[in-house]
C-alpha cells in the first residue's frame, strides 16, 4: 500500500467490491424477509432471505484480515455498528430459522407452528432483527466523522429503502417462475412508489451534500466524473432506478428485466457510496 | 492565542497524558523522523507510521513548500475506539495512549476508515523490502506485528515504557517535535502550548487530538 505524501483530497480505499458486495447480500436478505412478513409471501422467499444474509457473511469474512476471530466482532456492542450489525445478523438468521423450522418434516416435533403464539413471536424477533440488519450498514457508513459523505443521518434511511427496492427486485425476477405463489397484487405500483423514493432521497441527499464542505463537494463530484460517475450515473440512476421505474409502469410483461436491473442498480449504489467516501483535507491553519 | 484549558489543568490526579507539539516553523520537511520511525518500528514495505507530509503554494515569485508532520494523534476522544467491534483498539487509562492489541484485531478496517488523519494502516502480509526473504533486521522487526492486522504510531510506547523519548523525537536536527505530559503544566510542552499560537488538527470533530501543532 502505497501513501501519499501530499496533502491532498483522497477517498478511502479501504472497504471495496466485497464489503459492497457484503451490505447488498445483507440489505437484500433483511428486505426480502420484510416483504415475505408484508405481503405474505411463500417460505421459500424467506428461506431465501436467510441464505441471502448468510451469504453475506461468508463474503464479510473474505474482507476480514484474520477470519477465525471474527466471534471477537460481537465484542462492543456498546460502541460499535459492526458489533450490533453481526448480533442483528445473528438474532435474524437463529430466529428467523425456527419460526421457519416446522416447515420441514424433520423438525415437526417442535411445539410451535408459524401461526401459534410462539411461532409469531420468533417471527416478530425475526422481523424485527430483518429490520435492523437492512439498517446498520447505513449507521456503520454514518457513525464515521471523518467521511462527510457519510456522516449523514439520511444514510441509514436511504440503505433500508434500496434493501426493501432491492429485495422487490428478487420478487419481480421469481414472479413469472411461480416462485412467489398466486401473486402479489399491487408489486408493480409498490416498486414503481418505491423506486420513485429511493429516486427523490437519493437526488437530496447529493444536492444537500454538494452544498457542505469541500470532501462533500468532491464526493459528489465523484460521482458525476470518471469510471465511479458512469458506474453511478448509468448503473445506479439509469439501470437501477429510471429503467426499472418505466418497465414498472408501463411494461409490465417486462418485470423480470426490471427485478435483474433493480439487482445491478443496487449492488452499484453500495459500491458508489462506499468509493465516494472522501476525507476532509488537512488545513495548515 | 487558541488554549485548551483541559490539557493545562495540571496532574491534579489526573495522570499522565503524553503528547507532541510540532513546530511548523522549524519543521524542513528533512523527513528524518519518518526514517526513524521506520527504523525502529520496522514498519513493513509502503507503511510509514509517521511521515511529514507536503504541499506547495503560492505562485513564482511567493512558492513556498509547506510540511506538515503527520501521525497517530492518540485523541482523547478517538474516533477509531468506539468503531472497532472487537475491542482490539482501545485508549489506555494510564496514560491515554491509543494502542492496538493485535491478537484481538480480526482485520475489518473500520478503525482505518473512521480515523479522520488516516494514519492506520494494514498490510497484507509479511514480505519484505527484497520480497519473501526477510533481512535479518527484518526478520527480527517484523515480529513486531502481525500481518492482516491494523498497525499505527504507538508514540514508541516501548521506549516510553524504559524512560526514554519517542524515535522521532530523539532525531529530530531542527527539535521540531517536542514531547511531554499534557497534563504537567511544567511540561516543556504544556510551556510551549500555552506560549504560543496553535491548532489542534481536525478539532472541530472533537476528537481533542494529543498532537499540537505550533505556528
Amino acid at each position: 500500500m502505497a501513501q501519499e505524501f501530499t496533502m491532498e483530497l483522497r477517498s478511502q480505499e479501504d472497504w471495496s467490491w466485497l464489503v459492497a458486495i457484503d451490505l447488498f447480500l445483507g440489505g437484500l436478505g433483511g428486505g426480502l424477509f420484510l416483504l415475505f412478513q408484508v405481503f405474505g409471501l411463500p417460505p421459500f422467499i424467506a428461506f431465501l432471505s436467510l441464505g441471502l444474509v448468510v451469504l453475506g457473511g461468508v463474503v464479510l469474512l473474505a474482507e476480514l484480515g484474520h477470519p477465525l476471530r471474527a466471534w471477537r466482532a460481537i465484542s462492543r456492542p456498546q460502541s460499535s455498528w459492526i458489533s450490533r450489525g453481526v448480533i442483528f445478523v445473528s438474532v435474524f438468521i437463529v430466529s428467523g430459522f425456527l419460526y421457519l423450522a416446522p416447515a420441514f418434516d424433520i423438525f415437526s416435533w417442535l411445539p410451535w407452528t408459524p401461526d401459534s403464539r410462539g411461532g409469531k413471536i420468533l417471527g416478530a424477533i425475526a422481523g424485527i432483527s430483518a429490520f435492523l440488519v437492512t439498517l446498520y450498514p447505513g449507521f456503520v457508513l454514518s457513525s464515521s466523522p471523518s467521511i462527510p459523505f457519510w456522516n449523514n443521518p439520511l444514510l441509514p434511511v436511504l440503505f433500508f429503502s434500496h434493501s426493501v427496492m432491492g429485495a422487490s427486485g428478487i420478487v419481480l425476477l421469481l414472479y413469472p417462475l411461480g416462485l412467489v405463489g398466486p401473486g402479489v397484487p399491487g408489486i408493480d405500483s409498490f416498486v414503481a412508489g418505491l423506486i420513485a423514493a429511493n429516486f427523490t432521497m437519493v437526488v437530496i441527499y447529493l444536492l444537500t451534500l454538494k452544498r457542505s464542505g469541500l470532501a462533500a463537494k468532491e464526493s459528489v463530484a465523484l460521482l458525476n466524473r470518471g469510471r465511479l460517475g458512469w458506474t453511478f450515473k448509468i448503473g445506479v440512476l439509469l439501470v437501477g432506478m429510471v429503467l426499472p421505474l418505466l418497465i414498472a409502469l408501463w411494461i409490465p410483461s417486462a418485470v423480470v428485466l426490471a427485478g435483474a436491473f433493480l439487482l445491478i442498480g443496487g449492488l452499484l449504489f453500495r459500491y458508489c457510496v462506499l468509493k465516494a467516501g472522501v476525507y476532509v483535507p488537512f488545513a495548515l491553519t | 492565542m487558541a488554549r485548551n484549558e483541559k490539557a493545562l489543568a495540571g496532574k491534579n490526579g489526573r495522570g499522565l497524558r503524553w503528547g507532541m507539539a510540532i513546530d511548523l516553523r522549524r519543521c524542513i520537511g528533512c523527513q528524518s523522523c519518518t526514517v526513524a520511525c521506520k527504523v525502529e518500528n520496522g514498519t513493513p514495505p509502503g507503511i510509514f507510521w509517521m511521515r511529514v507530509l507536503e504541499k506547495e503554494e503560492g505562485t513564482y515569485p511567493t512558492a513556498r513548500k509547506l510540511f506538515f508532520p503527520l501521525r497517530c494523534n492518540h485523541c482523547d476522544e478517538p474516533p477509531c475506539v468506539p468503531v472497532c467491534p472487537t475491542g482490539a483498539s482501545y485508549k489506555r487509562k494510564e496514560d491515554n495512549l491509543v494502542l492496538i492489541n493485535q491478537d484481538k484485531c480480526i482485520g475489518c478496517r473500520a478503525c482505518i476508515v473512521a480515523c479522520p488523519y488516516q494514519v492506520r494502516f494494514i498490510t497484507e502480509d509479511s514480505k519484505g523490502y527484497y520480497g519473501e526473504e526477510l533481512t535479518p533486521y527484518e526478520a527480527k522487526s517484523y515480529q513486531k506485528w502481525q500481518p492482516r492486522t491494523v498497525q499505527k504510531c504507538t508514540f514508541c510506547v516501548h521506549r516510553i515504557e524504559k524512560g526514554e523519548e519517542p524515535a522521532c523525537i530523539q532525531t529530530c536536527p531542527t527539535k521540531a517535535l517536542v514531547f511531554g505530559d499534557l497534563n504537567d503544566p511544567e511540561s516543556e510542552i504544556s510551556r510551549l502550548i500555552r506560549e504560543r499560537h496553535h491548532f489542534q488538527p481536525r478539532a472541530e470533530l472533537g476528537t481533542d487530538p494529543s498532537v499540537y501543532y505550533l505556528t
